[in-house]
């Protein structure tokens, strides 16, 4: 079905014929194609009409172009399933800042579907507090991504674990489709940077 | 004259209809499985008998749809897909023996299972000397791809071995966290029913809720074979704990938490996606309200890939329901039919004659849309797409009530 014909040569390619020779020689050297072009005609046009019905019949079952529609609400993603939040690393405190402010930068993209809004970037923790940089509520449109720079303010050490092995953040997203509210774990180097900067953190508060 | 003319004639008309009868044979690409040619089979493993029936039968159907939607398709040109399901009844022992059958069977180019992780370290070996490619499409034991040292240093341990669910390097501490912020208890009572599963699920989430702040106030097995549990259940009555955590699989976990209840102690009981189950909450009554579970993946009506695959699943007539696994097991079947499809691809459209290693390899690379989102593996064999769910028992079924994304 997927046959592939004999390669023509595009234009300019074709291979010059040598001096002298023409095709069909010795006793019948009158020109061939001359005396069989009615037959090759025929067969020509019978091709052509074959082919103009094989591709009719065989066309697509495609309905007239209608004029785009935007698709129904029940069609589009739910935001948690195109959203991805990743850890990029630690952010420089401004000069002056208390150890008990520490930053992180994040990157958030949209794969698909329409506009996604942060509405809250929370974390569970009683004792710390988290702010993000663009404030929510922003925006992020599909196949774009941006960075957002988290905030952390420790205000009572003893509830906060220095150790926890899997932190998340909680991001409630909102899209056309659904408002959902989905943790995202950040991984170990996430864990390892928020260890080592609660570290800093209570240990001054306890001094 | 005349006569070069009826030649002509004659010859054009025979050309026409040679023409037409040609164009006549084109394929629609929907006649279904008459696709001839070669047959590969993908073999199945899982528990389709015994107290973890309702999931192994989920993971058969949801195999053999993928097998029947491929060759719908004809999704490999020249191959149609068959299934070979055998029944492990969640023994080790039984899946090892499945693994040398399906190994022997020279049409298997691939296999989805096993259920459950213990039954998964017997097999792997076997499979893995045949370079047949496996896809759990439910084991969550991180040693099965990082290695028995996996906290530590991960090693990938077999190039064969695959799944498409997250591990319990996840899960467990998911549920800790959980449990811990969101539902507020802060003493937990641990059992588990000292399985591969059931204990490595049990550690992973005492760790986590060790580290952020809980407080493990007792801990004890149960013996899988019994479902007299009133012994543990009044050591954690008398624990003073505030909620359960039970690693292990709905058969037990059912009577445990009912059995919880009946000594005085109304806890929650919490799982991982062993007690995923609607039979749970069948075996565990109507005091069951309040149970959590935690679950590989986003919930299924959140996922715009799961509808045609939840549409398809009704279509298809299967008896049982496609259950906690029925789209990773879909997911896993199709991953095996992407790697038939490119080692065909690069044979000049035939198997090559070493199928089994390009389909191997070629599962390594596969990434596509699946049921559960985007299907690719990462350089142990895990699951590239890691989420997970959290559902509590409400009304009397299963509710989603959280879910999480892993993205280190």
């Amino acid at each position: 079905m997927n046959a592939i014909g004999p390669v023509e040569p595009g234009e300019g390619t074709a291979v010059p014929r040598p001096a002298g020779r023409r095709p069909g020689t010795g006793r019948d050297r009158r020109p061939t194609a001359l005396r069989r072009r009615p037959l090759a005609a025929a067969l020509t046009a019978a091709l052509l009409l074959a082919a103009g019905v094989c591709l009719y019949a065989t066309r697509p079952d495609v309905p007239s172009p209608a004029p785009p529609t935007p698709p129904a609400p029940s069609q589009l993603p739910f935001p948690a399933q195109v959203v991805d939040v990743t850890f990029v690393g630690p952010h420089a405190p401004p000069p002056g800042a208390a150890p008990q402010f520490f930053a992180f930068e994040l990157l958030l993209s949209v794969d698909a579907g329409p506009e996604v809004t942060v509405t809250r970037v929370s974390q569970p923790y009683a004792g710390m507090s988290v702010a993000t940089a663009p404030r929510t509520p922003f925006r992020t449109r599909a196949g774009a991504a941006r960075t957002i720079v988290i905030t952390l303010h420790v205000t009572e050490c003893e509830t906060v674990p220095e150790n926890d092995g899997l932190p998340f953040l909680d991001v409630t997203l909102r899209n056309t489709r659904a408002i959902q509210e989905q943790s995202f774990i950040l991984g170990p180097r996430y864990a390892h940077a928020l260890s080592r900067a609660l570290q800093v953190a209570c240990s001054n508060d306890s001094g | 004259m005349r006569q070069r003319s009826l030649i002509a004639i004659t010859a054009a008309l025979a050309a026409g209809a040679l023409t037409l009868t040609a164009c006549g044979s084109r394929d629609s690409g929907d006649k279904g499985s008459d696709s001839g040619g070669t047959t590969v089979v993908i073999g199945v493993d899982a528990p389709l008998t015994g107290d973890l029936s309702a999931l192994g039968l989920g993971i058969k159907n949801s195999v053999d749809l993928a097998a029947k939607t491929a060759n719908k398709k004809n999704y490999v040109d020249g191959v149609k897909f068959e299934i070979k399901a055998l029944d492990d009844q969640a023994q080790p022992s039984s899946g090892q023996q499945n693994a040398s059958t399906l190994v022997a069977d020279k049409d298997v180019l691939g296999v989805v299972g096993p259920l459950n992780s213990s039954v998964a370290e017997s097999m792997q070996k076997v499979f893995d000397d045949a370079k047949l490619v496996q896809i759990s499409p439910a084991n969550t034991g991180p040693a099965l791809t990082q290695g028995a040292n996996w906290q530590t240093k991960k090693e990938r341990q077999y190039k064969s071995y695959f799944r498409t669910a997250t591990t319990d390097a996840i899960q467990g501490p998911f549920a800790a966290q959980y449990v811990f912020n969101d539902a507020k208890k802060k003493k937990v009572f641990v059992i588990d029913d000292k399985k591969t599963y059931g204990a490595g699920l049990a550690s992973t989430f005492t760790a986590e809720f060790k580290k952020i702040g809980g407080q493990v106030v007792g801990t004890d097995h149960i013996d899988p074979d019994t479902k007299d549990f009133s012994a543990v259940a009044t050591k954690v009555k008398n624990s003073g704990a505030d909620v359960v955590y039970y690693g292990g699989e709905y058969p037990q976990a059912g009577p445990l938490s009912k059995q919880i209840k009946a000594s005085g102690a109304k806890i929650p009981v919490v799982g991982g996606d062993g007690i995923y189950d609607p039979t749970f909450i069948k075996l565990a009554g109507a005091n069951s309200a309040g149970d959590l579970a935690t679950s590989v993946g986003a919930p299924v009506e959140t996922l715009a890939s799961a509808k045609q695959f939840v549409a398809d699943y009704k279509a298809g007539g299967y008896k049982e329901e496609y259950a906690a696994y029925g789209g990773y097991s879909y997911d896993a079947a199709w991953a095996i039919i992407e790697g038939v499809k490119k080692a065909v691809e690069d044979n000049d459209g035939k198997l090559p004659d070493d199928a089994r290693a390009k389909v191997t390899a070629a599962v390594q690379n596969v990434s596509f849309d699946g049921v559960t989102g985007k299907v690719s593996f990462d350089e142990f064999g895990d699951a590239t797409n890691k989420q997970l769910t959290v559902y509590a028992v409400e009304n009397g079924a299963w509710k989603a009530v959280k879910s999480g994304t892993f993205t280190g």
